[in-house]
């Protein structure tokens, strides 16, 4: 009686202990690395031919079956694995790196960095709400426009060339003829410095500028540089406050260049010389060259900056407009602004359809601005008077409504976070 | 490529599908050039280089936004050194042993501790005509560690790196080596092995990623895609298998990350580390350009490839 009390005991506790055994939740990961006394082997010792079994049982099929434990000089074909991916992470969709009005022509210029595209739109292109993406003008993409990453773009009032930056793995700027449409060769390719990022063009000498992230800089070219020609002129150097260079607004009538720079710093000839400082844009004269100071610098808290991408001025008011990406808004700085300034403006707000701006082209003739948003796939337009949450005038819209980005375009590199399952992806 | 964001997505994640989560802006102190970045489950971090600022930045394993990061290596005592075409773009790190590995301009390797902060030297410097270290003309050489198997890989890539593939002559990539040095190698220490020769095809290829429960050094191949060696591989070792990848922009950086499942042990010191592999089918997954995609692997689950210590793979997970 004892005995079988003791067993129907044993049996609903085991019953117990094993429902409340919790089933580990999502993917068991590396969660301890312990230090273990010495018992010699740790692992259940194998049997000698266990290893060569366990290998020709998985031959079939099993791409690694060839690892052993002896060193090797492989001989023979490498087993290619063709197989496709089960899932592909990528975006489908344009990203909007930059942006240009032509008002000249009534054109809108966008440099799609997602599939290496410059698509153009009629500038009262306004996308309804019904319609799943504007259909361009043209398009300029293909393996003949040698466009990579194109970023930095300006357009020659006179000519309609598209001058574009492509800014990572061609390190070069393209220039396409007005009207170029489809898969064709640039006219000029010229050959710069890694990590380019943005243009400007000084029109009256005939002068092209490009800045250059890091190390950091910016090129002078004549404005019809083509292959290797050598700059003009460039401005680098310690004294000159750049660091990691990015958007560039002139003044050709006030003789003024700005530069906007992120704070990341560094000399790489030197071990240990990297430095955080805070986001700036920093004004020269037009023709500075070599180690030249800025004439002064707009920096601090009350700036708002954070990575601010294009920038332009409008010559008619001395006006500095900023797209400032991750602030999810416009900047507006006057051009004689200096120190721990706030904007004079901010266009900010759900209803202004900003996703982080990164391009920005001011158009005097019809009192607009537009912006590129690396977000949402559009351009959104708005009054050169617009301030606080407006809403745009116009938007060009190539995704549909309510379509986020990826938030990358070029990653090189993936980790995978196993507590929360997830891929981390840098761009 | 504007924008140097952490986008962070679910593992089912697929085309178009809107990452979970991202890090971005100015307080973040991440940069351009991100060529390595991982995940430290023990300690739930995220370790990535600031390129541009010669810095190591450890964020929150749940970071988000604008978040600044828990800590930062940074300063004259760190000997961190980029080039001008890569920065300091290059990382590996050592979970088991706490470990950050970065190859700077010298070519050198140093490894930091995990716990590091602020202006810190590192604790071993790799570097010297023995160590067959090469770098790259323009950039880094490559690092990987097997942290079960005791082994420090360094692509010697040659060349001009930067993903470019470059000739097969001297000089070019094809001159790559995977230089094998036993993990805690420093100073002018000389490689266990070298594979290297005209089949080896090396090079092309941002990471070196290990799968220490079967001795897999992945890396890439010229012309694109990865491939994997042994780490007993030794000479002019030709890869056992490759995924060949169509190359979209006129370079070819990738980046790897095997993602895999195993319990392992090993000795050490006299005494025993017993680790705990992350349990998902061994899958890689390969970023390439403006996509990531994931690759199964066939592969059974095997064995430790490592005389001394093997652990069975019928050993159950205790989690």
């Amino acid at each position: 009686m004892r005995s079988a009390i003791f067993a129907a005991a044993l049996l609903i506790a085991t019953t117990l202990c094993l429902s409340t055994v919790k089933r580990p939740i999502g993917s068991p990961r590396l969660v301890s690395v312990e230090e273990l006394a010495d018992y010699n082997e740790i692992c259940p010792p194998e049997p000698a031919s266990h290893n060569r079994s366990m290998i020709a049982a998985l031959e079939e099929n099993n791409l690694f079956a060839a690892f052993t434990e002896t060193s090797v000089r492989a001989e023979g074909d490498t087993a290619d694995v063709t197989r496709p991916p089960v899932r592909t992470i990528k975006d489908t969709y344009p990203i909007y790196s930059s942006v240009a009005v032509d008002p000249l022509r009534d054109e809108v210029v966008l440099q799609d960095t997602n599939l290496f595209g410059i698509k153009i739109f009629s500038r009262l292109e306004n996308t309804p709400s019904d319609v799943e993406a504007a259909k361009p003008k043209r398009v300029i993409q293909g393996p003949k426009t040698l466009n990579e990453y194109n970023n930095g773009l300006y357009i020659d009032p006179k000519t309609g060339n598209i001058h574009t930056v492509a800014m990572d793995t061609a390190d070069s700027m393209l220039v396409f003829p007005g009207g170029a449409d489809g898969d064709v060769a640039p006219i000029r390719k010229l050959n710069t410095p890694h990590r380019n990022f943005a243009t400007a063009a000084n029109e009256e000498k005939g002068e092209i500028y490009i800045t250059i992230q890091y190390p950091p800089k910016v090129m002078v070219y004549r404005k019809e540089a083509n292959a290797d020609e050598k700059p003009l002129r460039v401005l680098e150097g310690p004294h000159t406050l750049l660091y990691d260079t990015h958007g560039i607004a002139l003044d050709v009538k006030r003789n003024l260049m700005f530069v906007g720079t992120w704070g990341n710093a560094s000399d790489h000839k030197v071990a240990g010389t990297g430095r955080f400082y805070p986001p700036s844009i920093n004004v020269y004269p037009l023709d500075a060259s070599g180690d030249t100071a800025p004439l002064r610098v707009i920096q601090g808290p009350k700036t708002q900056l954070d990575w601010a991408g294009g920038m332009k001025l409008d010559p008619d008011t001395q006006e500095i407009y900023v797209a400032n990406d991750v602030g999810n808004s416009i900047l507006v700085f006057r051009e004689t602004d200096a120190g721990n300034v706030a904007p004079s403006r901010i266009i900010k707000g759900s209803k202004t359809g900003l996703n982080h701006p990164a391009g920005i082209s001011i158009d005097t003739m019809n009192k607009e601005f537009w912006v590129s948003n690396m977000g949402n796939s559009s351009a959104t337009c708005y009054s050169l008077k617009a301030n606080g949450d407006a809403a745009p005038v116009r938007t060009i819209r190539s995704a549909p409504v309510g379509r986020q980005s990826v938030k990358f375009g070029k990653p090189q590199a993936v980790a995978y976070d196993s507590k929360r399952e997830q891929y981390l992806v840098p761009n | 490529m504007n924008t140097p964001q952490i986008a962070v997505f679910a593992r089912l994640a697929k085309e178009n599908t809107t990452p979970v989560r991202a890090l971005e802006g100015q307080k973040t102190r991440i940069s351009r050039t991100m060529h390595a970045l991982a995940y430290d489950s023990i300690h739930d971090e995220i370790v990535v280089n600031s390129p541009l600022a010669q810095a190591v930045l450890f964020f929150r394993g749940a970071a988000n936004g604008e978040e600044p990061p828990v800590r930062v290596i940074q300063g004259p005592h760190t000997l961190i050194q980029g080039t001008d075409y890569d920065g300091n773009d290059k990382m590996t790190f050592d979970e088991v042993h706490g470990e950050i590995i970065i190859p700077v301009a010298g070519p050198k390797v140093l490894v930091f501790s995990r716990e590091s902060n602020g202006d810190v030297a590192p604790l071993r410097v790799l570097a010297g005509p023995d160590t067959q270290i090469r770098g790259s003309v323009r950039g880094h050489p490559l690092v990987g560690v097997d942290p079960t198997n005791n082994l420090l890989i360094v692509g010697s890539t040659g060349g001009q790196g930067g993903g470019r593939d470059g000739d097969a002559s001297e000089g070019g990539r094809g001159r790559g080596a995977l230089v094998i040095f036993d993990r805690t190698a420093s100073g002018n220490a000389k490689p266990l092995r070298v594979i290297q020769g005209p089949n080896t095809a090396f090079g092309g290829v941002g990471q070196i990623q290990t799968y220490p429960p079967k001795g897999w050094i992945i890396a890439g191949v010229l012309g694109g895609g990865i491939g994997a060696w042994s780490i007993h591989d030794s000479g002019d070792a030709a890869p056992r298998w490759k995924i060949p990848v169509r190359q979209i922009s006129s370079s070819a950086q990738t980046g790897i990350q095997s993602v895999a499942r195993h319990i392992d042990c090993h000795r050490r010191q006299g005494g025993h580390r017993r680790q705990r592999w992350p349990e998902r089918s061994s899958d890689v997954l390969l970023a390439r350009n403006l996509r990531i995609s994931k690759f199964p692997s066939s592969c059974q689950e095997g064995m430790t490839p490592r005389s001394g210590a093997k652990c069975p793979s019928s050993v159950p997970l205790l989690l």
